[in-house]
């Protein structure tokens, strides 16, 4: 009896030894580490991948003409800039022998609206009012202009009235956009 | 039998019976499992570290300004070209308005106007020298095609013989759309 007293308690200490700290450590620390590690490796993929695709698109960039990267700019630009586009158009109508009377920003257009809601939509656009008088042959110059311009500018709605002096009274809502 | 002699068996069974022997074998077993988790354990927690300081300088070579950079291009190229596809020009129907409709027609009101749908509407009234010159800018329109469903109404036979009228029509998008 007195001969298994020594081998009993080795047992013991062997079980004590897998019970309080083998099986915590691996179920505990080991466990939680190893998924932070694959966490990690897995990240350290993804930030591999995006350098990858980073330098792949630094390089489409950079074969872009920088005259093209500045026309794209303007032609949809960071900002509304609604001031200095009546700027342009006033110069342009001048320059068409148009004479322009009014212009507004309409903030209940469908245009402004829509882009008010679409909280998705990198493109903000609005609809500027304009009134001018001038003859036929300004308007279509004028037309031509604005459907050129290095900025967007879409006339959405156009009404013509008439007078035997053959000059017209014009009334234009231009559609604006910018990049949100 | 000496007295030292059978302490000495008795010393010896201790550790060759079969139950001591397994006794001791899984003491040994458990102490090199502990080390070995332990020594695991440790080479993990130095694998993470390791992940963690690299994961930090991944994360510090990314610039969320060129991350920016590149959305704004992407969304600026894609909206770009969206728009660029519904490019309205107005001028079309104006060009397209002085090749069909003769002389002997004059219009003194014009309204166009898109809709939501891209849909251009035309609204319009004015006279004609006569029935017979009303009748040669209904065919004109009929055989031309672009300026579609045209509807000639509230027609008024004047003092001097003219013709006043109202005119509704639709018109084909490739009238309005822009070509570079």
């Amino acid at each position: 009896m007195n001969n298994n007293i020594i081998p009993t308690l080795a047992l013991a200490v062997a079980l004590g030894i897998g019970l309080a700290y083998v099986m915590p450590t691996w179920s505990g620390s080991i466990s939680s580490t190893r998924t932070v590690i694959a966490a990690d490796d897995q990240a350290l993929a993804a930030a591999t991948t995006y350098a990858t695709q980073q330098n792949e698109l630094a390089a489409a960039r950079n074969a872009i003409d920088p005259a093209d990267l500045a026309r794209l700019a303007a032609l949809l630009p960071d900002s509304v800039d609604n001031v200095g586009l009546i700027l342009d158009l006033n110069a342009l109508a001048a320059r068409s022998g148009l004479s322009l009377a009014n212009v507004d920003v309409l903030t209940t257009s469908p245009a402004a609206a829509a882009s008010a809601s679409a909280g998705t939509n990198p493109v903000g656009s609005v609809d500027l009012s304009l009134s001018a008088v001038g003859t036929y042959s300004s308007l279509v110059t004028f037309l031509h202009g604005v459907e050129k311009s290095r900025r967007l500018l879409d006339v959405r709605d156009i009404v013509v009235k008439g007078s035997d002096t053959g000059v017209y009274t014009y009334q234009m809502k231009i559609t604006l956009y910018w990049l949100r | 039998m000496p007295r030292s002699s059978f302490a000495a068996v008795r010393q010896r069974a201790q550790f060759t019976g079969g139950y001591p022997l397994f006794a001791y074998a899984a003491l040994v077993l458990a102490v090199v499992l502990a080390l070995g988790t332990f020594a695991y354990d440790r080479v993990l927690a130095g694998m993470q570290t390791s992940r963690d300081a690299e994961l930090a300088k991944a994360e510090k070579a990314i610039d969320l300004a060129t991350i920016e950079g590149f959305i704004q291009l992407r969304n600026r190229l894609n909206s770009g070209t969206t728009l660029l596809s519904s490019h309205v020009a107005l001028s079309g129907f104006f060009t397209l308005l002085s090749s069909v409709v003769p002389t002997t027609v004059r219009l003194s009101s014009l309204h166009l106007s898109l809709d939501a749908t891209g849909k251009v509407r035309l609204e319009g009234a004015g006279v004609a020298r006569s029935f017979n010159a009303l009748a040669a800018v209904s065919t004109a329109f009929a055989t031309d095609g672009r300026i579609k469903d045209a509807i000639f109404s509230n027609l008024v036979v004047n003092r001097d013989n003219t013709v006043s009228f109202s005119l509704s029509a639709t018109l084909d998008p490739k009238v309005v759309a822009f070509t570079p």
